[in-house]
């Protein structure tokens, strides 16, 4: 199981995740944006269109003015989603030290690594909650439950799955793993060196996160989570700058017209209280 | 064929009905396998249409955004599950998750009845927008039932209403059948008319030579709407423009964009661009139709098969600078009663003109009073996309999806005196409100938007 999921795997669900995703966004960029959709009332530089798609992509704009409760439980979900997945990457990365990077506050390495793990904690739960919210709402909604498919429900469930043992491995100090040891697991992984005698892959927990990991990766570029990037490939279909043509009638004099009193019966009426 | 197995259906267009449009139906037995060849054909065309397939996380936020499903709660009427009706089968066939986990990820093989359930649920599509607008990717079901009404004309299933009137367009120029006699006819009736309401004279130009502007009044207007028609004229005379209806092309509107975009559609772009070429003309304005407006502002430059030399604006954008710059004298007296105002689906969310109806509103009526909500958060009228099916059962959706609108204009108060006027400045919202009030007791009189400015201009 160790070489299975620690060593041989990564390598797999890399290629796959790669090609799967080339595959997908290509099969979107074959297809052309062929007539202008702009959603009008219309942007009319391109900072208002980076505002506009990044307050949708950000902030979930639409969310906010047409849906609150969807918009603070698809927020905070996202927004824990997001600080969990960079929080791996530079809490392995660099042991918990990342906050010292941050320049004038003059964070102690110690502080960095207490902060790391407040951080790691919070949006821990944060996320696992918000992913609870999102559940309960696809089974207790009615406009929901309509447009509901059963994979709809089980990525929500996967991912509390997937986050639920995350949070086991942060809470409870029996399977709580030193950041040490993914850093060297990742390292030796892309150094192509063995890593099936290392003490991590005895974590149960771990290797069950690490696993459901590498299936959400593997089947990512096939599945609804890809509206991440639809969010942006969408948004630059219907969020573009146009301009109107200027208004502007030929040869039109609407002065003259009145003085020659046009469509007025008997003609002469110029001068006539205009 | 007014029901199938339980879903609503409009009149179909018979065998010699669909050849006046050049198409031959496809026989059933062939329908489903031809049906996923071509839609095949077009999602590697349309990539509005592919991410609309892709890129839904079914969040749910669309259906209570959406006037036919308020209106009739019933469920493939939500924007979501409207696209699903063609999603389930883009899956199964083109997508590796449909076709090793179609269960799970609710793909469906094609069959006789989902392309039934397309002609039922496509038709009841208002493609009006809003939910692209209110969604959070911003995606477009207006783009799905504009692929999904293709493939079915492919196949030779087509409403009778929309085939009609498409062979009608290419026969006389107009949708309502019209031979220029007949126009010509009407206009001088119509000159009479202001005479006799007004005392002023207009006269309406056909294919004048030499003229400057090219107007193109919806074909209803010579008919149900003659106010608007005769509104134009008045603004036309009033700011003695030299102006011409071209009698090749008496419409504004063009079903081709609703229900045949490849042939239909490009065939009257290119009617259009050949009229104003002989009529030497040196600008193009729109008269008040929807979806017309914005098959011409948005799609003739990518529909046209050569250079469009002239620049098309909207009656409506013409008024409105005319009254920024303070040429027109128009007297909003002359407009007295309670007025609201429906935003036409098409020109708040594909076209822009949510603030010149504003500018020109105002300043020709006393009392307007803005619905709630208006501008883009409008809701349509129940009628856009040209669904004005008259079959019993078809009818009866019209009333529920106009459901929405009655309450908005309820909401206004406009009607309480029996005396308020619903403006709705476009022809296919005029066709369907026209009996929707008087369904919903609304106590309005529907007008267009070009009507109130022409009533209200002071001539000396």
């Amino acid at each position: 199981m160790k070489l299975l999921i620690g060593q041989i795997l990564p390598y797999f669900t890399v290629t796959i995740f790669i090609l799967g995703m080339l595959y997908r966004l290509g099969r979107w960029a074959g297809a052309r944006i062929v007539h202008n959709i702009t959603l009008s009332p219309w942007l009319q530089t391109k900072g208002q269109v980076v505002l506009r798609v990044g307050t949708e992509a950000f902030l979930f704009r639409n969310l906010f003015i047409y849906d609150k409760a969807l918009w603070a439980g698809a927020l905070l979900m996202h927004f824990a989603l997001f600080n969990i997945l960079v929080g791996h990457l530079v809490g392995f990365g660099f042991l918990g030290t990342q906050f010292t990077l941050i320049p004038v506050l003059g964070i102690t390495p110690e502080l960095s690594l207490e902060m790391s793990n407040l951080f790691g904690a919070i949006f821990g739960i944060v996320l696992f909650v918000a992913l609870l919210y999102l559940l309960y709402r696809r089974l207790a909604k009615e406009a929901v439950k309509l447009v509901n498919k059963p994979s709809d429900n089980l990525w929500l469930l996967y991912l509390l799955v997937l986050v639920g043992i995350g949070n086991i491995m942060r809470f409870v100090p029996d399977y709580h793993i030193e950041y040490i040891l993914v850093r060297d697991y990742i390292t030796a992984l892309i150094l192509f060196r063995p890593v099936v005698h290392m003490e991590l892959l005895n974590n149960g927990f771990f290797l069950v996160h690490l696993l459901l990991v590498q299936i959400l990766l593997i089947v990512f570029p096939f599945s609804k989570l890809m509206h991440v990037f639809g969010m942006f490939a969408e948004r630059y279909i219907v969020n573009r700058v146009y301009h109107d043509p200027a208004p502007d009638l030929p040869n039109v004099d609407v002065v003259a017209a009145r003085q020659a009193g046009l469509g007025v019966p008997d003609g002469n009426t110029a001068g006539e209280g205009v | 064929m007014p029901e199938y197995k339980g879903m609503v259906q409009p009149a179909r267009a018979s065998l010699t009905e669909l050849r006046k449009i050049h198409i031959e139906p496809v026989p059933d037995e062939l329908k489903p396998e031809k049906a996923v060849e071509y839609l095949d054909q077009l999602r590697k065309k349309f990539r509005s249409f592919v991410l609309a397939m892709e890129s839904c996380t079914k969040c749910g936020q669309c259906a209570e955004n959406c006037h036919t499903y308020l209106g009739t709660r019933d469920p493939n009427n939500i924007p979501t599950n409207r696209a699903e009706l063609i999603r389930k089968i883009y899956k199964r066939y083109f997508t590796p998750e449909g076709r090793w986990f179609g269960k799970l990820v609710g793909a469906e093989d094609i069959s006789l009845d989902v392309l039934e359930q397309w002609y039922s649920y496509f038709y009841q599509c208002s493609q009006c927008r809003r939910c692209a607008h209110v969604c959070p990717f911003g995606i477009d079901t207006c783009e799905v039932t504009f692929i999904g009404r293709q493939v079915l004309h492919w196949l030779g299933i087509t409403p009778k209403l929309h085939a009609t009137t498409g062979a009608a367009m290419e026969k006389s120029g107009n949708h309502s059948a019209l031979p220029k006699p007949g126009i010509v006819d009407t206009l001088e009736f119509m000159s009479q008319e202001i005479m006799d309401e007004f005392a002023v004279e207009v006269e309406f130009p056909v294919d004048k030579p030499g003229a400057d502007i090219m107007y193109i009044p919806s074909s209803a207007d010579f008919l149900l709407n003659p106010y608007t028609l005769m509104g134009a004229g008045m603004f036309f005379t009033y700011i003695g423009a030299n102006w011409t209806i071209p009698s090749t092309v008496t419409e504004a509107g063009n079903f081709g964009f609703l229900f045949d975009q490849y042939s239909t559609q490009r065939g009257n772009v290119m009617r259009l661009l050949n009229a104003a070429q002989e009529l030497g003309v040196k600008k193009i304005v729109w008269g008040e139709c929807g979806h017309g407006w914005r098959a011409a502002k948005m799609y003739i430059p990518t529909l046209a098969d050569r250079p469009v030399r002239w620049p098309i604006t909207h009656i409506h954008d013409e008024v409105a600078n005319l009254i920024r710059n303070k040429e027109l004298k128009l007297d909003p007296l002359k407009n007295s009663k309670p007025v609201t105002l429906h935003d036409p689906c098409n020109y708040v969310r594909a076209c822009g003109l949510n603030e010149n109806m504003r500018v020109i509103i105002k300043a020709c009526v006393t009392d307007f009073r803005e619905m709630n909500p208006h501008g883009a958060d409008n809701f349509c009228c129940g009628g856009g996309a040209a669904i004005l099916f008259d079959d019993p059962e078809m009818y009866q959706r019209r009333i529920m999806f106009s459901k929405q609108k009655a309450e908005q204009v309820k909401a206004t108060g406009v009607g309480e005196n029996g005396d308020g006027i619903l403006c709705a400045p476009c022809s296919i919202c005029k066709a369907q409100l026209y009996p929707m009030v008087e369904e919903h007791n609304l106590g309005v009189e529907v007008k267009g938007l070009i009507d109130l400015v022409g009533r209200a201009l002071v001539w000396k």
